[in-house]
Formats: C-alpha cells, sequence, structure tokens
C-alpha cells in the first residue's frame, strides 16, 4: 500500500466519515478548521471556518447537503457541503462532544461535556426548524463519550465515561436499555454497513462487538493498549482497531514501543491477522470506505492516512 | 540544474451521477485558491511502500515481552553502595553498622595497591613512594620517569632520606586539641611506632590539624590506615593515607 497522507491539520485528529458514496472524507481535528476531501486523490475540496475551539466530532447527511460539527468552543455548527458556507449555529453551555444526523437526515443529535456544574444533556434539532432545540434530555450519571442515533430515529446509542452503553428513548430520554461490558469510557461507536451490529471501542484495552436492537455482547477484541477506534469493514469479516498508549505518554516512548499500528482482527474468531503501521501517534480515529477497498485513520500526529487495500488483503484467507 | 519529471496516470472511472457533480464542485475555505488536483502542501503520497503485515498470534505473544520496561524491571535501577540491596544508600537499613566498615575496605584497595608498588631496596622505595603519590593523582595511567624502564638505576641516590618513610602514613582532620600522646594511645594498638610528629602552631603551640606517624612495620601502617580512616575522633573524621615523602613536599 501506498498511503496518501492528508496535511491539512495542525493538530491531532479526532474524527473521520466518509460520505454515504465514499467519494469524500471529512476530518476535523483539535484545530478549529475541520476539512473535506475527495477520497480517490487526497485531493482537499475545502474548510470550514467558524468554530474557535477543537471540534470533536463531524457528520455528513446520506445526500452530502449538509455537515455537521460538534466543537469544544460550546456550539454545533451546520453547514452547507458544496459551499463551505455556515448555515446555522447552535449553542450550548458546555463542550459538544459528539453529534450526529439521523438516518433521514431529518433530525440532528449532538450531546455536551458534564462540565462547570452543567449537566451531560443530548439536544435534539428538527432541521426544518433550527431556532429552537426539540428536545433537551439531561442524562444522569456517567456522562456521554460517544453517541450515535439508532436506526429509525427511535433511539440513540450512547457510550458513557464508565464503560456503560445505553439506548436512550429519542421520545422519552429514558434509558431503554443498558449494558455494562466496558469497564472504561468508550472512546467510539461505529456501525456495521447494515447498522445490525456495532462496536465500540473503549479505553479498557477492548473493542466489543454488540448487537444494535438488543445490545447483546457478540465479541471482544483484546489488546494491550487503550482502543481509541474501532471500524468494521463493509464487505469482509475484518474489524480494525486502532489506539496506542495514551496521548500523553508519547513523548517518552519510541514509536515501535508505542503499538501506533492499525491491527486487523478477524470479526468471528477475534483473532488479529495484520497490522498497518505509519502513524507516529495513536490512531485516534479509523473509518472503512463504504466499498470495503480501503481505509483511513487519523491520528494524534495530525496526519490522515487513506490505505488503499493491496490484492494480498483480499486473497488473504483465514486459517481456522 | 534540477529537472523534475512528474508522471501522471489517468484514469478513467464510471461514477454515480452525484459523485460526478460533487467532483466539479468549487473549492471553498482554505482551498479555495487551490488549482485543481491535489495540492502538494496538503497532500502527500507516501512514497514508500507500506505493507499489510500478517501475524499470526504466537508471534503476537513472543513480542509482548519485548517491553522495554520490564527488561529494565529485572535489572536493579538502583542499588545501595553499602549493601547492595535494591534501595537508596540513604536508605540503607546497615547505612550505621556496615557502612564505616566499608568505607575503611574500599580505602584500603587503593592503600595496598600502592604498597605493593614499591621495589626493594631503601633507595628505590623513596622514588617509588613518590611515583605513588604521584600515580594516584593521575589515574594510575600515567608512568612517571622514575618508574620507567633503565630509570630504576642512579634514580633516588641523591634522594636517600636518612629515615626510612615506607612506613609513614599522615593523619589529616585533626582537631585543634589533639596532642601528641593522644595519637600514641590511637595508633599503639597497630603496632610499635618509631616516631610520631604532629604539626604544632609555633605561637599558640595548638595543632594544626595534621600529623605524621612512623612505624617500624609496613605493615603495621597499612592496617592503622585501614583502621582509623573514616574514623570519628573528637567530632572530626580522621583522614589516613601513606604519606608523601618529604623529598617531593
Amino acid at each position: 500500500m501506498k498511503p496518501i497522507l492528508l496535511h491539512g491539520h495542525e493538530r491531532s485528529i479526532t474524527e473521520i466519515k466518509y460520505n454515504r458514496e465514499g467519494d469524500l472524507i471529512f476530518t476535523c481535528a483539535k484545530d478549529h478548521q475541520p476539512n473535506v476531501w475527495y477520497s480517490i486523490n487526497g485531493e482537499r475540496l475545502g474548510t470550514f471556518k467558524g468554530h474557535t475551539g477543537a471540534v470533536w466530532n463531524i457528520d455528513v447527511n446520506w445526500d452530502t447537503t449538509y455537515v455537521l460539527t460538534g466543537s469544544a468552543d460550546n456550539s454545533c455548527k451546520l453547514w452547507d457541503c458544496q459551499t463551505g458556507k455556515m448555515l446555522s449555529t447552535m449553542e450550548s453551555k458546555t463542550a459538544v462532544r459528539s453529534c450526529g444526523f439521523s438516518y433521514s437526515g431529518n433530525l440532528i443529535m449532538y450531546t455536551t461535556d458534564k462540565t462547570m456544574g452543567h449537566p451531560c444533556e443530548i439536544h435534539i434539532y428538527d432541521i426544518n426548524d433550527m431556532r429552537e432545540p426539540a428536545m433537551i434530555f439531561p442524562i444522569a450519571g456517567s456522562k456521554i463519550t460517544s453517541a450515535v442515533w439508532g436506526p429509525y430515529e427511535e433511539y440513540i446509542i450512547t457510550g458513557h465515561e464508565n464503560g456503560e452503553l445505553c439506548h436512550i428513548d429519542m421520545k422519552t430520554g429514558e434509558k431503554i436499555h443498558a449494558v455494562q461490558e466496558h469497564s472504561k469510557q468508550i472512546n467510539d461507536i461505529r456501525y456495521s454497513k447494515d447498522m445490525s451490529m456495532l462496536i465500540t471501542a473503549s479505553k479498557d484495552t477492548t473493542a466489543k462487538l454488540f448487537d444494535t436492537t438488543s445490545l447483546r455482547h457478540m465479541k471482544t477484541y483484546k489488546t494491550e493498549r487503550p482502543v481509541n477506534s474501532a471500524a468494521i469493514s463493509p464487505i469482509r469479516d475484518h474489524v480494525v482497531l486502532g489506539g496506542g498508549q495514551e496521548a500523553m505518554e508519547v513523548t517518552t516512548t519510541s514509536s515501535r514501543v508505542g503499538k501506533f499500528d492499525a491491527r486487523f482482527y478477524h470479526l468471528v474468531f477475534e483473532e488479529e491477522f495484520g497490522r498497518v503501521k505509519g502513524h507516529f501517534g495513536p490512531i485516534n480515529c479509523l473509518s472503512f470506505h463504504p466499498d470495503g477497498k480501503s481505509y483511513s485513520s487519523g491520528a494524534e500526529d495530525g496526519y490522515v492516512r487513506v490505505h488503499q487495500f493491496d490484492p494480498s488483503y483480499f486473497e488473504f484467507r483465514f486459517d481456522y | 540544474m534540477v529537472k523534475t519529471v512528474k508522471t501522471y496516470k489517468i484514469e478513467h472511472r464510471r461514477a454515480p451521477k452525484t459523485v460526478a457533480k460533487r467532483k466539479n464542485w468549487r473549492k471553498f475555505g482554505e482551498a479555495e485558491n487551490d488549482p485543481p488536483g491535489p495540492n502538494s502542501a496538503n497532500t502527500i503520497v507516501q512514497v514508500e511502500e507500506i505493507p499489510m503485515a500478517f501475524v499470526h498470534n504466537e508471534e503476537e505473544q513472543s513480542e509482548q515481552v519485548e517491553d522495554p520496561l520490564n527488561k529494565l524491571k529485572t535489572q536493579k535501577l538502583v542499588s545501595c553502595r553499602i549493601c547492595k540491596g535494591e534501595h537508596w544508600t540513604t536508605k540503607c537499613p546497615y547505612k550505621d553498622t556496615l557502612g564505616p566498615l566499608q568505607e575503611k575496605l574500599q580505602d584500603d584497595k587503593p592503600a595496598t595497591a600502592d604498597g605493593a608498588a614499591p621495589p626493594g631496596g631503601p633507595g628505590a622505595a623513596t622514588a617509588a613512594g613518590s611515583a605513588a603519590g604521584m600515580g594516584s593523582t593521575a589515574g594510575g595511567k600515567y608512568v612517571p620517569p622514575s618508574l620507567r624502564d633503565g630509570a630504576k638505576r642512579g634514580a633516588g641516590e641523591t634522594m636517600q632520606s636518612k629515615r626510612d618513610e615506607s612506613a609513614t602514613i599522615r593523619v589529616t582532620n585533626l582537631s585543634e586539641d589533639t596532642r601528641e600522646s593522644d595519637l600514641q594511645e590511637l595508633f599503639r594498638p597497630f603496632g610499635p611506632i618509631q616516631r610520631i610528629y604532629l604539626a604544632k602552631d609555633k605561637n599558640t603551640g595548638q595543632s594544626k590539624g595534621f600529623a605524621f606517624i612512623n612505624f617500624h612495620r609496613r605493615e603495621d601502617a597499612a592496617r592503622a590506615i585501614t583502621g582509623v580512616s573514616g574514623f570519628g575522633y573528637d567530632h572530626l573524621i580522621l583522614n589516613v593515607e601513606w604519606a608523601k615523602p618529604s623529598g617531593t613536599s
């Protein structure tokens, strides 16, 4: 593989998302400008200017018309994807940790941090009426560190700082379901292609596979360092895990020891079969291209690397 | 002159209509003024081939052991100078008992090494004594002319002193109140003493803080050095070493 390095950010990458067709990559980082790139050649299409704090999360709706970003400057912004113009700003009392479009693209949710005496909250907006939030749910207990919409917009799946994974009802804001499989913070939640399964990446050095509707724990992928992100291949029974030691310890060790490789596991057998190295810092986010033929990773070193799989990857058969 | 050659591969791909449309979007934000195609400032195609390393689980396990911290764990990070235990010297439980003993032993080592150096003969002994004195300051590498081959004969003949100084030790860091009788008392147990010279101030008659002790036998002197060096006497810690011959000082 000859990866394409996207160097549009000056600080560590916090999130990478492909749009539905996979021709665009959206990246955001701890600097203030999210970027959008063509995935085919790594050409930068544009940047979204307006945030004044670290951008924690980014999402794009299904027809690639709107982009949503959540930032530590206590705001969530809606952008026009084609022109890069800011359409709307949703202010919150604390930093926005995660945000997302519902599958239809009609609803927006974002979650806020529990700091400065304010509780952790989920805000839901209707995209056709951006003046007021449609709903605000305060979340008691451990704060939300990662959140995605459930299928059919019935609930929101939240990962918490204490390792809990919950379904939050869209209408009442109550916890319908809660499982505690992780012992530490859930850093990332990503769906399989058909949204029937989801994978969680946790600081407790494992990634786990869950059934979306029942939250039944199915598989565990073990490493020896905190896992910051995990993704499921859309075409093969593979998952990829990214992580490494904690960012604050990075300067004290070499990259070989830090284990900054992207690690590929078999989905069913939970066994690692491949590694891709290259980053100089822990990987913060990973995403497969929707066609499954490439993936990209963003790391603490500020680079996004877009990898096109070699034929050897597709020829590889897991021995069992 | 540098000639840069760039090779482009033109590919034709079929794409959905929406994707093709997006390909023609105008750039915006910081990329607004970029020319068509990737900007080399932001997009770098890595020249280096990064293969996917296929691993097996057994390899994985062996690699886990390879943590440098683990390696360090087997080594002693902290070693006590007194009992070689894994703690700081100041925290050693044997600090008060073993410590002074060992210091004595350590001082003993260079002393005996020096003692072994001078060859027989009264004349040569003086020369060797001076060599030992100088050698200790030079770190032992430097061979003084008097010790070099062919220098032994003749040298020192004129420098011959009346007293045999090979069994003389110098005691320093004495307190002002020390008297010769005190030194006699202190060094008597090590063997017969030929002479004690305590440096005194001419006017006040008080000790200047150092003394020379001449033993009859060199072995006694050596034992006195190991025994008394580092000894606490009158709130001061004594320093005992071989005396430099009077000729060199």
